[in-house]
């Protein structure tokens, strides 16, 4: 049978309005590569990338939504499996910045009680054009008790820091259990069965 | 946009009752040549009336010429106003015919407030629906999560993490997996989707 590469595998999510640069924060991470190129997202899209937390192999199932108001009934049916929320705005977009209250509260009816949020200020090395200043993302973050980076996924500042972060909050809470052997049954889906229980 | 009325029924209605004098009393916009040729003949009806004095037939002679101005004047007015009329009928009739139009043409398109109008020669018109899209989605996902799974799996082999020749114990547990029908195949696919989609079977169990 297929042998077990990784440890264990979280789910996360990337949200936020169209524009804001999901796709290219996702792309830098996995792919550690940037393009220019506008291409909306249509409806759902993953990628996979394994990383190693504190001796763990951890396989990071990213799932990054269109933004567009168009897919939100596609994309809001992905929040349930979310162990991370990972919700984008563009610092030079002041709109995509009012909306966060709306997009957590798209996580609020949709996602996991005890989902990990984050917030990304994407486009931080466009610091001419920018309209959001940093502190205003830091307030909004910490209003909702969030960690907060600024990010920019061409000047590939804070993506992979991000990410780690996220994953490392993620196995803070998450039961330790230790493989009693290396060929875990995968359909359980290792170590994140502390998850799959409560969404059930 | 407001027209003056018709000149027609103006000496129709008031020529005859009003007389040659009347003409005096009309608004300069709504003079017309019949009106200059009234005009004429009383003031001819009064300096006839002053005698034959010469300083009276010089006056007459700039009298004539002055009314021969204002004929030249009202008949270009008249021939404008003529063509501008023209214009306004053909603009109204246009305008009804528009306002025929709409209403049955909004009648068709206008069902309600949500509703969007869709041209069928347009090659990218909207035809799929969103379950469709949501369908191709999850295949694409399922399949790529497949290739990912599959090319894992080679990595392995290829880096000798698996060894393509095994004991054989195992050899004989992966005959005897091979040896079961595709149902076994179609379990074991299962398995690699729940992995990666309890995502979904979360929301469906």
């Amino acid at each position: 049978m297929a042998k077990k590469t990784y440890d264990l595998l979280f789910k996360l999510l990337l949200i936020g309005d169209s524009g804001v640069g999901k796709t290219c924060v996702l792309f830098r991470f996995s792919d550690d590569a940037f393009n220019t190129t506008f291409i909306s997202t249509i409806g759902i899209d993953f990628k996979i990338k394994t990383v190693e937390l504190q001796g763990k192999k951890i396989k990071l199932q990213i799932w990054d939504t269109a933004g567009q108001e168009r897919f939100h009934t596609i994309t809001t049916s992905y929040y349930r499996g979310a162990m991370g929320i990972m919700l984008v705005y563009d610092i030079t977009n002041g709109k995509s910045f009012e909306n966060i209250s709306k997009w957590l509260r798209n996580i609020d009816e949709h996602a996991n009680e005890d989902v990990e949020r984050m917030l990304l200020g994407n486009k931080c090395d466009m610091d001419d054009k920018r309209v959001v200043p940093k502190g205003k993302g830091e307030q909004i973050a910490r209003e909702h008790g969030i960690r907060f980076f600024e990010t920019s996924a061409k000047a590939n500042i804070n993506i992979e820091k991000a990410f780690l972060t996220l994953a490392e909050d993620i196995l803070r809470k998450t039961p330790v259990k230790e493989p009693n052997s290396e060929n875990v049954d995968i359909s359980s889906g290792g170590g994140v069965t502390g998850w799959k229980s409560k969404c059930c | 946009m407001e027209e003056p009325p018709l000149r027609e029924e103006e000496e129709e209605g008031d020529g005859d009752e009003v007389g040659p004098e009347g003409a005096l009393d009309k608004s300069p916009s709504q003079l017309t040549a019949e009106d200059v040729y009234d005009i004429s003949y009383v003031m001819g009806r009064e300096l006839m009336a002053l005698g034959s004095d010469p300083r009276v037939t010089q006056l007459q002679f700039k009298i004539v010429r002055v009314l021969e101005m204002l004929e030249a004047l009202v008949n270009e007015g008249s021939l404008e106003a003529e063509e501008l009329r023209m214009e306004r009928d053909s603009l109204r009739k246009e305008l009804q015919a528009l306002r025929r139009e709409g209403p049955s043409a909004g009648g068709e398109v206008s069902l309600g407030p949500d509703k969007m109008v869709v041209d069928l020669t347009d090659p990218n018109r909207p035809r799929f629906t969103l379950q469709e899209l949501r369908d191709v989605l999850q295949e694409r996902n399922k399949l790529k999560a497949q290739l990912l799974v599959a090319q894992e799996e080679l990595q392995c082999y290829k880096s000798g993490l698996i060894p393509p020749r095994e004991d054989p114990g195992r050899r004989r547990e992966k005959d005897a997996l091979v040896a079961r029908t595709s149902n076994a195949s179609c379990n074991n696919e299962k398995t690699i989707i729940k992995k990666l989609f309890f995502f979904r079977s979360g929301k469906q169990t």
